[in-house]
């Protein structure tokens, strides 16, 4: 029962005025965000990251912010995939195919309040999840040695590989692109300048904060260019606006199933909130689709991707609390965060920051609670956003962004790499490379090298020490089967079946990119 | 096709990491692994990434026609500008600048353009220099005021 104390202690934390204010204003702008097409939850916490650092705010109160933000972009997402038939952001997509027929049929009210309500419990097993089990794995992580931690490591870039649909060489040409970007800059161990090429302003580095700003604000910004609002029409929210008792019984066991498996899926190091959605959707559509009302409208088919989806994003909190290692993007881009106020990382975290920790954890809680609140209520308010034009939208995102960026170093140089880098991302994305490997790979870069030359260290430069425990043994196996598994199944079955989640992900008309922007 | 181009450039870059790990004098190491051997290891990695890619690109990229090329080149110009201008001009001058010409680019009118340039400009400094205590450079309007 130390958990329950440790949690009233991060209540303590969360609930303290200023922390409560930036949870209020999170939520909001993260389901503004969320909403609005080509916003998802990594371009909301990139933006507000520097912000929040240049604002001098206290790494727990930073870390609430922008775990309030993820979470608000969650929720948002499905307002636009429910009245635009447009995902808001990628772990919306499934959501699409339910929500907007009955948007169609004028429930759009009814399929806000049921995903909402969904989004409410999948979050909230989630959290629940993280209290019981962070502690036990954190524990169990002590454990690992500077091999183990390498082979974890290998793990969650192969995981990463592998889950992503047909291009597997992409997703790991992205995270080895994002862990040679971090190679740039003084090496710790021997004090030499690698690949600076003479420029004095890469000597320490290309700052953590101008790769995040650059690949998804700046790059954001030049796809958003071509995809100019084309007046798609926004269904008009009508009639009930709340679910009917009948409505709400009916997809109580979908909620619960979905929720479970949206959390398992989401704390795999590597597997996001898109997949845990798909999965959860096309397990829900064979579990229960007996009259064949899945996709005509089905407000189960609306329930099942929203509740796997929260649990996951809220799931994917524990490898990036307890290990040190990030699931997915958006929580490799807070895990940034972190190391940006010189706190490492990792299973000592719990120990030695517990405010940090259980704050953010009850700040879950909270948020949660807040953006019900805000969801049900307000959802008119909301979908009025959905007519700022981008005319208006992108000149703030732009300036918003030179502001954090240039208010952490005033370094004019940053700005530049920052614009540059964005272009480069913006080529990446239109050649259909996943953006989320490249900042996971930028992360853990320095985290890699150093456990592994670490571990060669004490081998005395022997590599079998690498597969010298059963643990590590079992890392690498696991890595090996993630991301052979796949091409083995596509052999198997003739070589040219995709697999489910790409396949459906193309079907409904989203970039394949926005797979692990989550 | 572009997936090909792609994959030969980095090829490329991958030659250039090479060749500079492979230039770099290090003094002396205290371990087995030195500074080389983890950048070299990814360059070789992304270089057989970028085989399977000639060898098996992806169906053909959709890039946008001539005319939005040139509005995504006048944007980036703009955007570089900008972080060019952001110290020298101070955030004011240079956001209601920026913010005048992107939000022209994104279809907005001149008139509503312009007003809300002048807002972000104006407001942002207020906001995030006065309020929030991120600062922000002046620039040349400090030299006038």
């Amino acid at each position: 029962m130390d958990n329950i104390s440790h949690l009233g202690e991060g209540f303590s934390v969360a609930l303290l005025p200023l922390n409560l204010l930036l949870s209020t204003v999170g939520c909001f702008t993260g389901t503004v965000l969320g909403l609005l097409p080509g916003l998802g939850p990594i371009n909301g916490v990139a933006i507000f990251l520097p912000l929040a650092f240049a604002m001098h705010l206290p790494p727990e109160s930073a870390l609430i912010l922008l775990a309030s933000v993820y979470m608000g972009c969650e929720y948002g997402g499905r307002i636009s995939a429910i009245l635009l038939n447009v995902p808001g952001d990628a772990g919306a997509v499934m959501t699409t195919v339910d929500g907007f027929p009955m948007a169609q049929k004028g429930l759009a009210g009814v399929a806000l309040s049921i995903s909402a309500i969904s989004s409410f419990f999948g979050a909230l097993v989630a959290t629940v999840g993280i209290v019981l089990f962070a502690p036990i794995l954190s524990g169990w992580a002590l454990s690992f040695g500077p091999a183990e931690y390498f082979a974890l490591m290998v793990f969650a870039i192969a995981t990463l590989g592998g889950m992503l649909g047909g291009k597997p060489a992409k997703a790991l040409l992205g995270c080895f692109i994002g862990i040679s970007l971090a190679m740039i800059g003084i090496d710790s161990g021997t004090g030499v300048y690698r690949l600076t090429f003479g420029n004095v302003h890469l000597s320490d580095g290309i700052q953590f904060i101008v790769v995040v700003i650059g690949l998804f604000a700046v790059s954001e910004i030049l796809v958003m260019l071509e995809h100019t609002h084309s007046g798609a029409k926004v269904v008009r929210v009508s009639g009930r606006l709340l679910f009917n008792a009948r409505e709400f019984t009916s997809s109580v066991f979908t909620i619960v199933r979905s929720a479970f498996m949206g959390f398992g899926i989401g704390i795999l190091p590597g597997a996001g909130a898109t997949i845990a959605s798909a999965i959860a959707y096309t397990t829900e559509k064979r579990i229960s689709d007996k009259d064949g009302t899945f996709g005509k409208g089905d407000h189960r088919g609306v329930a099942a991707p929203e509740a796997a989806n929260n649990a996951s994003a809220c799931g994917s909190f524990i490898p990036m609390l307890t290990l040190g290692v990030p699931g997915s993007g958006t929580t490799a881009v807070m895990l940034g965060a972190l190391t940006l106020y010189n706190i490492t990382p990792g299973p000592l975290l719990l120990e030695s920051r517990p405010e940090i920790v259980w704050g953010l954890i009850a700040s879950l809680f909270i948020a949660n609670v807040l953006l019900l609140i805000m969801n049900i209520p307000l959802i008119r308010l909301f979908t009025r956003m959905l007519a700022i034009p981008n005319a208006i939208l992108v000149p703030l995102i732009a300036s918003v962004s030179f502001i954090g960026v240039y208010g952490i170093h005033s370094s004019t140089f940053d700005l530049t790499l920052m614009v540059i880098l964005g272009v480069f991302g913006y080529i990446l994305r239109k050649l259909h490379f996943p953006t989320g490997p490249i900042i996971l790979g930028f992360v853990l870069a320095e985290l890699m090298e150093r456990n592994l030359r670490r571990a060669l260290a004490i081998s005395d430069g022997d590599p079998w020490i690498l597969f010298s425990s059963p643990l590590a043994i079992a890392l690498w196996g696991m890595a090996a089967t993630v991301l052979l598994a796949p091409l083995i199944w596509k052999l198997a079955r003739g070589g040219f079946k995709r697999s489910p989640v790409s396949a459906m992900t193309v079907d409904e008309g989203v970039p394949a990119d926005d797979t692990t922007r989550d | 096709m572009s997936d090909r181009i792609f994959a030969v450039l980095w090829i490329g870059v991958c030659v250039v990491i090479l060749y500079q790990m492979w230039a770099l004098a290090v003094p002396f190491a205290y371990e087995p692994v030195g500074p080389k051997a983890f950048p070299m290891l990814m360059a070789f990695l992304m270089a057989a990434c970028c085989v399977v890619l000639v060898i098996k690109p992806d169906a053909d990229v959709h890039w946008p026609e001539a005319s939005l090329l040139i509005k995504g080149a006048l944007l980036v110009a703009v955007l570089l500008g900008y972080a060019s201008l952001f110290a020298w001009l101070g955030f004011p001058l240079a956001t209601v600048a920026m913010a005048l010409m992107v939000s022209r680019l994104f279809g907005g009118s001149w008139l509503s353009s312009a007003v809300m340039a002048v807002i972000i400009g104006l407001l942002g400094y207020l906001v995030f220099d006065r309020l929030l205590e991120v600062s922000l450079p002046l620039g040349l309007t400090r030299l006038e005021s």
